[in-house]
């Protein structure tokens, strides 16, 4: 099954779909960084500035896999 | 108490390991974002590699802040361009004017912010120098080259991001854990000292009030390091805040009449506390038990005086480029655009135009180095990724030492050679080029320099005197914003005595004593008004009323009587009523004072 892309039109400019992904993934993690405060997250983690890159890819590459 | 030990930091040929670790990490981000550029094929590979040698800064939170801002500036930028140019396509003429009253406009705004938030104030300004009028012959292309700048510059930051992640990261928060402790440790120090009304002591307190404000800008950019920052941040600024307020118990506390010092010491006691666990805050990560803004002074005045003249700069340079009819005579108009913004973010704009002259021909010896004989004729991206190293890594290493004449001549050098070299896929190699790029550098610089002292930068004297007019006009309308609290009204008082001194302030040392004459009635009306706040509603209401209306007054007398009613009310020597009656008492002697200290006065 190939999954295709969607590409984002903004006055008839086109973005590149991963423009957009890259555009989501940040605003899931400033909405998740609450949370990740209140369970403690930068605490779990020796590194934790990596720690949080890492999610950032995560949550990225689930959002190309998912939408 | 945090307990903080001068550590000598490990060195590397008497360099610190951070001050090696920042540079190295500077040019791998530099190395990043140009490879990046070039597999991507940008249009603009030099302004992603420009974008990492703005974004140098030592820690990761201050990196984030900035790069923020620098998109959202560019955005700005971009929009404004296109409306310029659409505005006022095919008259050349109008659309310099568009541009240098857009940029006034900028420089107004930066003016009234601080740290990025100013860098992105003048950012929006030169960007449109930077697209619209230097494309201003090929109107069609403000679009594309609009978005190449975006791009360019969205690679730049991610580059700078992950290798700041990846790489070292050093994170501004604990320092400034570090920073506000000891502040506090000091303001401690200051309280329990003997007299406040010594020289050496006053100096002490505008050292210690100075250093909490210039925290400011840091403590936000805090706020972008973890997911825990912006609780951080917000800890932090509240520590500020409250320290502010704390000093300034300190120096109210010896002034009074004994009858009060009993309240100004519980005063003192209480902002202590106040201090003590926005740190615990600040350490475990926690909300504080009040979040406090830090509100800025803003002096819309010097602000806009400040715009004017950076307008009839730009304008000056422009009117002389249309004079000479140079062909790429927009590249140097950006150039003195750029100077004009990044100088008005500093206290001294023609100082900064000086060093632009100074430094310009020598970044301009080291990049015709690394051009022309260095790499000379390269084309393989490793060797250009070695080239650059001493370059890249020299410069950051000069941006980060502490003198400020030195690090301002690093990040001068890191952004020039990026400029003058500009790295591009396939290199082009032209001495004609370069020759020409450096001298319209060189005359961009010398003719705002020109135009600078034809047209002089507000002068520090002016400031103070606004300054001060500010101050006195706030106390006597005896009113601080809406939903402002007293200890934010109390830091923005402060901010402004923090101008006041960058100013020059320190030399003039009979407005500076007006200055702080000012602030303490200020801070001490405002507390005054508080605490009567509390009675509006109870059986002392209209006496709370007449002690207002005193306060407005300034009638010292009637201020007294009132005190001594609240005295003989009062049940106990710590109750409310006994705290307002040492207030008013301390408020009377402070508008004696104030009398006292500056005969200008007429209004009281």
């Amino acid at each position: 099954m190939s999954h295709t892309f969607p590409e984002l039109v903004i006055g008839g400019v086109l973005l590149a779909p991963f423009v957009t992904y890259l555009a989501m993934a940040l605003v899931v993690i400033i909405v998740l960084r609450p949370l990740l405060h209140v369970v403690g997250f930068a605490k779990m983690f020796s590194h934790a500035p990596i720690a949080e890159l890492s999610l950032y890819v995560t949550v990225l590459g689930l959002l190309m896999l998912l939408f | 108490m945090v307990a903080t030990t001068a550590e000598q930091p490990f060195t590397v040929a008497k360099i610190p390991v951070s001050s090696w670790s920042f540079a190295i990490r500077v040019w791998l981000a530099t190395i990043l974002a140009l490879f990046v550029s070039f597999w991507l094929q940008l249009e603009a590979p030099t302004t992603s590699a420009l974008t990492v040698a703005i974004l140098a800064e030592p820690t990761r939170g201050q990196t984030l802040d900035k790069a923020a801002f620098r998109l959202l500036a560019t955005v700005i930028g971009v929009t404004a361009s296109i409306a310029i140019t659409g505005v006022f396509s095919q008259a050349r003429d109008l659309i310099l004017a568009a541009f240098a009253v857009w940029l006034g406009i900028c420089v107004f705004a930066a003016k009234l912010l601080d740290g990025y938030r100013a860098y992105a104030a003048v950012l929006s300004g030169y960007t449109v120098g930077l697209i619209a009028v230097q494309q201003i012959d090929h109107p069609q292309h403000v679009f594309e080259s609009g978005m190449a700048r975006g791009a360019a510059i969205t690679v730049g930051i991610l580059s700078i991001a992950v290798v700041n992640t990846l790489i070292f990261p050093s994170d501004r928060q604990p320092g400034m854990l570090a920073q506000l402790a000891t502040i506090h440790r000091r303001v401690r120090e200051y309280a329990s000292a003997a007299s406040h009304r010594e020289p050496a002591n006053s100096a002490a307190f505008l050292t210690l009030l100075r250093e909490i404000v210039a925290l400011r800008p840091a403590i936000a950019s805090v706020a972008l390091e973890s997911s825990s920052g912006s609780v951080r941040s917000a800890a932090a600024r509240s520590a500020a805040v409250a320290l502010v307020a704390e000093l300034q118990a300190a120096r109210l506390k010896d002034d009074l009449e004994k009858e009060a010092s009993g309240w100004a010491a519980r005063e003192l006691q209480r902002r202590d506390a106040e201090v003590r666990q926005d740190l615990a805050a600040l350490r475990s990560a926690r909300w504080p038990l009040r979040v406090w803004r830090a509100p800025l002074h803003r002096s819309y005045r010097t602000a806009a005086e400040s715009g004017i003249r950076a307008a009839a700069w730009v304008a000056i340079a422009s009117m002389f480029y249309i004079w000479a009819g140079w062909p790429a005579a927009s590249f140097s108009l950006s150039f003195v655009a750029l100077v004009t913004g990044l100088g008005a973010t500093t206290p001294n704009p023609r100082g900064f135009t000086a060093i632009g002259l100074v430094g310009t021909p020598v970044a301009a010896v080291l990049a015709g180095i690394l051009e022309f004989i260095v790499l000379n004729g390269a084309d393989a991206f490793p060797l250009l990724a070695v080239g650059l190293a001493p370059f890249a890594i020299g410069a950051a290493l000069l941006l980060s030492s502490r003198n400020f004449l030195w690090s301002g001549f690093g990040r001068f050098n890191l952004t020039l050679i990026m400029v003058l070299l500009a790295p591009s896929n396939p290199q082009t190699y032209n001495p004609q080029n370069f020759l020409v790029t450096t001298l319209l550098l060189v005359v961009a610089a010398a003719l705002l320099l020109a135009a600078q002292t034809l047209i002089p930068p507000v002068s520090d004297e002016k400031r103070r005197m606004q300054l001060l007019a500010d101050a006195r006009g706030e106390l006597l309308k005896h009113g601080h914003a809406k939903g402002e609290a007293l200890e934010e009204a109390m830091f923005r008082d402060a901010s402004r005595i923090e101008q006041f001194l960058a100013a020059g302030g320190a030399q003039d040392g009979r407005a500076l004593a007006e200055m702080l004459s000012w602030f303490d009635q200020s801070t001490t009306l405002r507390l005054c008004d508080a605490k009567l706040m509390e009675f509006t509603d109870g059986p002392l209401a209209s006496l709370a009323d007449e002690a207002r209306a005193a306060i407005v007054a300034r009638d010292a007398s009637t201020l007294r009587a009132v005190a001594s009613r609240f005295r003989e009310l009062a049940p106990q020597t710590d109750s409310m009523e006994a705290d307002v009656a040492a207030c008013l008492v301390l408020t009377s002697d402070i508008v004696d004072a104030g009398r006292g200290d500056d005969p200008s006065r007429k209004t009281a």
